[in-house]
């Protein structure tokens, strides 16, 4: 019972207290009673903020809470969830964020006890870090049960699971899964007499150079170190081992990776150095508006750029090959709060969103690309330019954090890493420093 | 009677001080418990650990130095420009109603306007700024990159100067005439009259602005999390937004709560320090 439901249950007269005088007391609504009465409500009223509170009050709560992230608000997803309240006669107060303000929110959320239902996580282990302190809940039981039923785990791609699976329990069900490849211009490499795109570093070097001419640059990279780790992975280079708790290692081949990436910007000039914003969405715009070539992305900038340039002709090209033909792994997942209320009722809402039919519908409104090897198997989804490209390179995916969220420290290494590949790529500093300081930082961190 | 009194001065104070209890001064001691503790949860105690930590923290020393410099900057930048603005718009001029408007508005936008805007503006690849530039044949400018700390202690005066110099305005206006007309006839020149009246005039309006500016630019976190994410390199990592992510992105809620508490420790000796020196000035 609330403080103001308190005050409104108590007997007329009682706000008069116990010190007052007859007389006063006589009127009925006295000054102090009211001053009482005042500060009761203002207590009530205290009491009643947190309007943005994640969950009820438990049993016989009929509100449902959902985070998800702010940029997969889709029109099927709408129906979906509608169709969910009217099912179980509850409402979902869906509340959507940008992922670091998901993160953020989160993180106070675990704080406070006060939490979610369900909640999207952005694939890169969040679901690890808060298995490790007992924050997340296992869906073991629930996978035994319904698992044979939805295919899972064995319609996902395998490497879209390392970053769901803590100590042998699974914590999350990929909900989208991406990776990234290269756009490139056909216009533009058409112009220059280029007939194919570059499958290779060596390649992808000559023909950012043949691109890059006045205002216009071969290639644009990131400032997001996350667009390092295809580099890296094509260079042999492992990001986390677990078993050794080894960071960045062949330590040779990450300098490689970390001084390619230098020298096209620095020593080439064939890409622009990347600004030191906190907005990643630069290469992107480079590209609709005609000043890059090429650019290294992935489902998610399909919808921005039909929306800002529906004209551009641009093709996808497998992942580049130095030692090996691969290429990172995103993408998003759900996992259930420790402490949720529903936890019943947020498996079910699991099941409907990953089911083909609505992997289909998803992709089909929006592009985005799915973890079943059913949905990448469909015809349809082959034959389509864009997605059958995404699909085919899926097949070359790798996880990079390969489960580092289990380490809980996530977030620092991704800040090490940051540090460092900007100081490289928008610094001009040197690659063998960033890469070694990665290493030393990182292994203070984790112990490696 | 006057115990009466007493007991009604108190139940009108109560709702305000029960506001402050639940809102401010229990989340202080809260936070203070917090720091106690470590752990992602918070709940391993650790006595003073959390201290001696930020002590041999190089990220944090780091942090704090950055925002040292920042406040620095602000706070000078703000104080210089606006009096000079001020003494300006206080002459009899057109339109100073006008700029005097104008000059607030950055002042009076949301902080997460401007800090969108100007990573807009200034982004080198796709900004504004590079585009007039280039179309004037100047060079291109990359000063987030170049200049990270410089181009927010410039974007954060940029937004405060109009506010300073409301204030040294009205500072300007209650200065009589009649010192000015008195130094004139002992046949003081304009930069004597700035120098002995003007100046140690406003020195209450210096006082206040630079108290207010020190607390303000110690507590920055808006800019560095809007335009650069403290970066490159560390290059703008204030302090308060190295807490934030201690606190949100690292999970460490009992060292971002010591963090918190030192720098209001910082704050108040600084505060402290400034009305001393200020006093004296007056005195």
């Amino acid at each position: 019972m609330s403080e103001r439901q308190r005050t409104n249950d108590l007997p007329p007269g009682r706000f008069d207290g116990t010190g007052a005088a007859p007389g006063e007391r006589s009127t009925g609504w006295t000054r102090r009673g009211l001053l009482g009465a005042g500060a009761a409500l203002g207590v009530g009223a205290l009491s009643a903020c947190g309007g943005n509170a994640p969950s009820g009050n438990g049993s016989g709560d009929k509100t449902f809470t959902l985070y998800w992230n702010a940029g997969h608000v889709y029109k099927e997803y709408e129906q979906l969830i509608a169709q969910f309240e009217k099912d179980h006669g509850i409402t979902v107060n869906w509340q959507k964020f940008q992922w670091p303000d998901l993160l953020t929110k989160l993180t106070a959320d675990m704080q406070s006890g006060q939490v979610a239902d369900l909640v999207e996580e952005d694939g890169s282990g969040w679901p690890l870090s808060f298995a490790a302190t007992g924050d997340a809940h296992p869906l073991d039981d629930y996978i035994a049960a319904d698992g044979e039923q939805i295919g899972f785990p064995d319609d996902w791609f395998a490497n879209s699971l390392r970053n769901g699976r803590y100590r042998g329990k699974t914590y999350s069900i990929p909900l989208h899964l991406t990776c990234n490849l290269l756009f490139y211009n056909k216009t533009m490499f058409a112009k220059a007499g280029i007939d194919k795109p570059p499958s290779t570093w060596d390649e992808f070097l000559a023909v950012a150079k043949k691109l890059t001419r006045g205002d216009q640059y071969g290639v644009s990279l990131n400032s997001d170190p996350g667009y390092l780790s295809p580099w890296m992975l094509q260079n042999g280079v492992k990001y986390w081992i677990p078993s050794s708790k080894q960071i960045m290692t062949p330590e040779r081949a990450a300098i490689e990776a970390m001084q390619f990436q230098h020298d096209l910007i620095y020593k080439h000039k064939v890409s622009p150095a990347p600004s030191a914003t906190s907005d990643y969405e630069g290469p992107e715009k480079l590209f609709v508006a005609k000043r890059a070539a090429m650019i290294l992305s992935g489902p998610w900038d399909f919808a921005p750029i039909k929306q800002t340039a529906p004209d551009l002709d641009y093709g996808l090209a497998l992942p580049l090959k130095r030692k090996v033909r691969t290429t990172y792994l995103a993408g998003s997942g759900v996992f259930i709060p420790a402490k949720a209320k529903h936890k019943e009722l947020a498996w079910d809402l699991i099941k409907r969103l990953t089911a083909l039919k609505v992997e289909n519908a998803v992709t089909k409104e929006t592009g985005v690309t799915m973890p079943r090897k059913s949905w990448a198997k469909q015809s349809w989804v082959q034959s389509d330019e864009q997605i059958g490209a995404v699909a085919r390179a899926l097949a070359y995916g790798q996880s990079w954090t390969n489960g580092i969220g289990a380490t809980g420290k996530a977030t620092e290494l991704a800040d090490v890493m940051r540090s460092a590949y900007q100081s490289t790529v928008v610094k001009n500093g040197s690659a063998a420093a960033a890469v070694r300081s990665i290493r030393a930082n990182s292994a203070k961190l984790v112990g490696g | 009677m006057r115990r009466r009194q007493a007991r009604t001065a108190f139940a009108f104070l109560a709702p305000a001080l029960l506001f402050f209890a639940l809102l401010f001064f229990y989340p202080l001691a809260r936070e203070l418990y917090t720091s106690l503790f470590t752990g992602a949860a918070a709940d391993r105690y650790t006595g003073l650990g959390n201290y001696t930590k930020a002590f041999g923290d190089p990220v944090a020393r780091h942090a704090f130095w950055v925002t040292v410099q920042y406040g620095l900057g602000v706070v000078v930048g703000a104080i210089v420009l606006g009096l000079v603005l001020a003494v300006i718009l206080n002459q009899r001029m057109r339109g100073r109603a006008v700029f005097r408007g104008i000059l607030l508005v950055p002042y009076l936008t949301s902080i997460a306007i401007v800090g969108l805007l100007w990573r807009n503006i200034l982004d080198p690849d796709t900004g504004v700024l590079n585009r007039v530039l280039h179309a004037l044949g100047a060079p291109e400018q990359n000063w987030l990159a170049e200049h990270p700390l410089a181009t927010i202690v410039c974007i954060a005066v940029w937004q405060q100067v109009g506010y300073t110099t409301v204030l040294f305005l009205a500072g300007l206006q209650g200065i009589p005439e009649l010192y000015y007309e008195a130094a004139a006839v002992d046949g003081a020149s304009v930069w004597h009259r700035f120098r002995h009246v003007t100046l140690p005039l406003l020195a209450p309006t210096t006082l206040f602005v630079s108290v207010i500016g020190v607390i303000s630019a110690m507590q920055e976190f808006a800019l560095p999390y809007l335009v650069t994410q403290g970066g490159p390199n560390n290059a703008s990592d204030l302090y308060v937004y190295q807490v934030w992510k201690t606190a949100f992105n690292f999970r460490d809620f009992g060292y971002a709560s010591a963090l918190s508490y030192l720098l209001l420790i910082v704050i108040l000796v600084l505060s402290l320090i400034q009305l001393k020196v200020g006093q004296r000035g007056e005195k």
